[in-house]
């Protein structure tokens, strides 16, 4: 009897995988489905990256839209125990793959808004993207289909449905990292640019601009902030920390190249800071960071 | 009896360190060696010190480091990946270097590294790691294939000295787009030779493949205090690349 349980247990596990999302309040009308602050893998169905959605009067806006389209089915499904509004549009930060592989989960008629570097980068390595999470987290993601954006982005505020945000167009994380500004919360939808008490992912990185992107975004007016990975903060503090760890790995970078150090001497001498190294994935980025950046550096040298 | 039973499992301990076996397992390594060294003696070396991404996400740059000073007064250190369609990486006769490199290489699945270093007495050291990672990297294209600034950039060679605890220390590249052959409609394109000399006298000489990543990047170590070196770059269209460094 226990092994007949077990199995069905095992087969309902199986055939969809359940990403128990419950959408956490940040303001009166905002909410947002937290991401594990891990690396996509089977047991966590590539449930590693914030996606939040705002009801207005008369609809609701998804902002990003996970890693798969299960995900995305069972974000709706739960947004629907909250309200009756039809979801009507959908915005993709930037184009990795844990923040729009979600976006077929919707009915055709949803307009979903990115700009045009995003939008490109979606329809050219999109598929890509798909294989790839088939090989990292398997079953949950054999359901997922790429849908491309169908509205550009590039106006410095719209209305949804009477809605006002705004928005800026940052960079420096990828090429093109949409910043959201909801004037009527105060609240700011930053997406990957913040990784609060996160390693910071760096594989389309340009560590100057990205700084240059955060000082900007300290002038902004808002009193909550959602960052792409890791908890809601209500304190500009996590800007600077992340401006703080970015130089971090800039410094260490061109001292090392200077010095004529090898990666792996960097991966095993560098002097980093406690709090980096308490971060959830601190040790994988460092590593990946290091690896992806340092020949640019070493090149810079040796002009 | 107690002591007895400590002795037989201090000498069968003894036995097995002295007759290490192969530390990463792999069906193509008796193959490889058969092919490399024939029937000449060789031991696996765990002093060789190799270094590895502990995961390579990207299988075209996937940088290694090897370390075989251990190794005296070493003659020849050959690098291959077992399971690589183009299993051999470089082979170098050390001369007046030391049997270190630091590169980029592809991979094309998860695959045993080696380093093969030949000491004075004409025993073979091998130094093993294992490389994780998804693959793909030998049947990719070149990103210089697709580039348009590739014909202004191919050749261009940059290079610096360094001094590192009392170590002659030498960084390199060139922009090469190392083209394996293995992807249809790409002829294989790739610098098969480097040659170092310093004041005329040869100081080491590398025979490489298309293993190495494109755009390949080196570090060496040399154990002559030199001042200058030119080393030159042959690819396999006889074209000739110099880089000289003062």
């Amino acid at each position: 009897m226990r092994i007949i349980l077990f199995t069905i247990v095992i087969c309902n596990y199986l055939f969809s995988f359940d990403y128990k999302l419950e959408p956490i309040k940040i303001s009166d009308n905002s909410y947002y489905f937290y991401g594990k602050k891990e690396y996509f893998s089977p047991q966590n169905g590539g449930n590693i990256s914030n996606s939040a959605f705002i009801i207005t009067n008369k609809s609701v806006i998804i902002i990003d839209t996970g890693t798969t389209v299960e995900y995305t089915k069972q974000a709706i499904k739960s947004i629907k125990k909250i309200t009756n509004k039809p979801i009507k549009y959908i915005i993709n930060t930037h184009h990795h793959p844990d923040h729009f592989l979600g976006n077929n989960a919707f009915k055709k008629d949803v307009k979903i808004y990115a700009t045009t570097y995003t939008l490109n980068e979606i329809k050219n390595h999109g598929d890509l993207y798909i294989t790839n999470m088939a090989h990292l987290i398997k079953d949950a993601s054999y359901t997922t289909r790429l849908r491309i954006p169908t509205e550009l982005l590039n106006k410095k505020s719209m209305k949804f449905d009477g809605y006002e945000l705004e928005f800026y167009y940052l960079n420096g994380h990828t090429k093109d990292d949409l910043v959201i500004l909801d004037r009527n919360t105060k609240t700011a939808y930053v997406s990957d640019l913040i990784f609060n008490e996160r390693a910071l992912a760096t594989p389309h990185a340009n560590f100057k601009k990205w700084i240059k992107s955060l000082e900007f975004m300290k002038n902004l007016d808002f009193k909550i902030l959602l960052p792409g990975h890791g908890k809601v903060e209500y304190s500009k503090e996590v800007i600077v920390e992340n401006i703080e760890y970015l130089k971090f790995i800039d410094d260490l970078l061109t001292n090392s190249a200077n010095e004529g150090l090898d990666i792996f001497e960097i991966l095993s001498e560098a002097e980093i800071p406690e709090k980096f190294k308490n971060y959830a994935m601190f040790e994988e980025e460092f590593e990946r960071t290091i690896i992806n950046h340092y020949p640019k550096y070493e090149r810079e040298v040796r002009k | 009896m107690k002591n007895i039973f400590k002795l037989i499992t201090f000498i069968t301990f003894l036995l097995t360190s002295l007759n290490a076996s192969n530390p990463v397992e792999s069906p193509m390594f008796d193959d490889i060696m058969k092919q490399l060294v024939g029937d000449q003696k060789y031991i696996f070396d765990k002093d060789i010190e190799i270094k590895v991404p502990s995961f390579a996400d990207n299988p075209v740059q996937v940088p290694i480091y090897i370390d075989g000073k251990s190794v005296k007064n070493a003659k020849r250190m050959i690098v291959f990946a077992d399971l690589n369609p183009i299993p051999i990486i470089t082979d170098v006769e050390l001369k007046d270097f030391y049997p270190v490199i630091s590169t980029n290489i592809k991979v094309a699945q998860e695959t045993p590294l080696r380093a093969l270093i030949l000491d004075e007495n004409g025993l073979w050291h091998v130094g093993s790691a294992n490389i994780k990672s998804n693959g793909g990297g030998c049947d990719i294209s070149s990103q210089a294939s697709n580039n348009y600034e590739f014909a202004q950039l191919m050749g261009q060679t940059k290079g610096k000295i360094y001094t590192k605890k009392d170590v002659l220390r030498i960084k390199a590249s060139v922009y090469h787009p190392m083209e394996t052959g293995l992807v249809f409609g790409n002829n294989e394109f790739y610098i098969n030779k480097i040659d170092i000399k310093s004041d005329n006298v040869t100081l080491a000489s590398f025979k490489t493949t298309a293993a190495i990543s494109e755009n390949p990047r080196l570090i060496l170590e040399s154990k002559k205090n030199i001042e200058d070196f030119k080393m030159t770059f042959y690819d396999t269209d006889g074209n000739e690349f110099d880089l000289e460094v003062k």
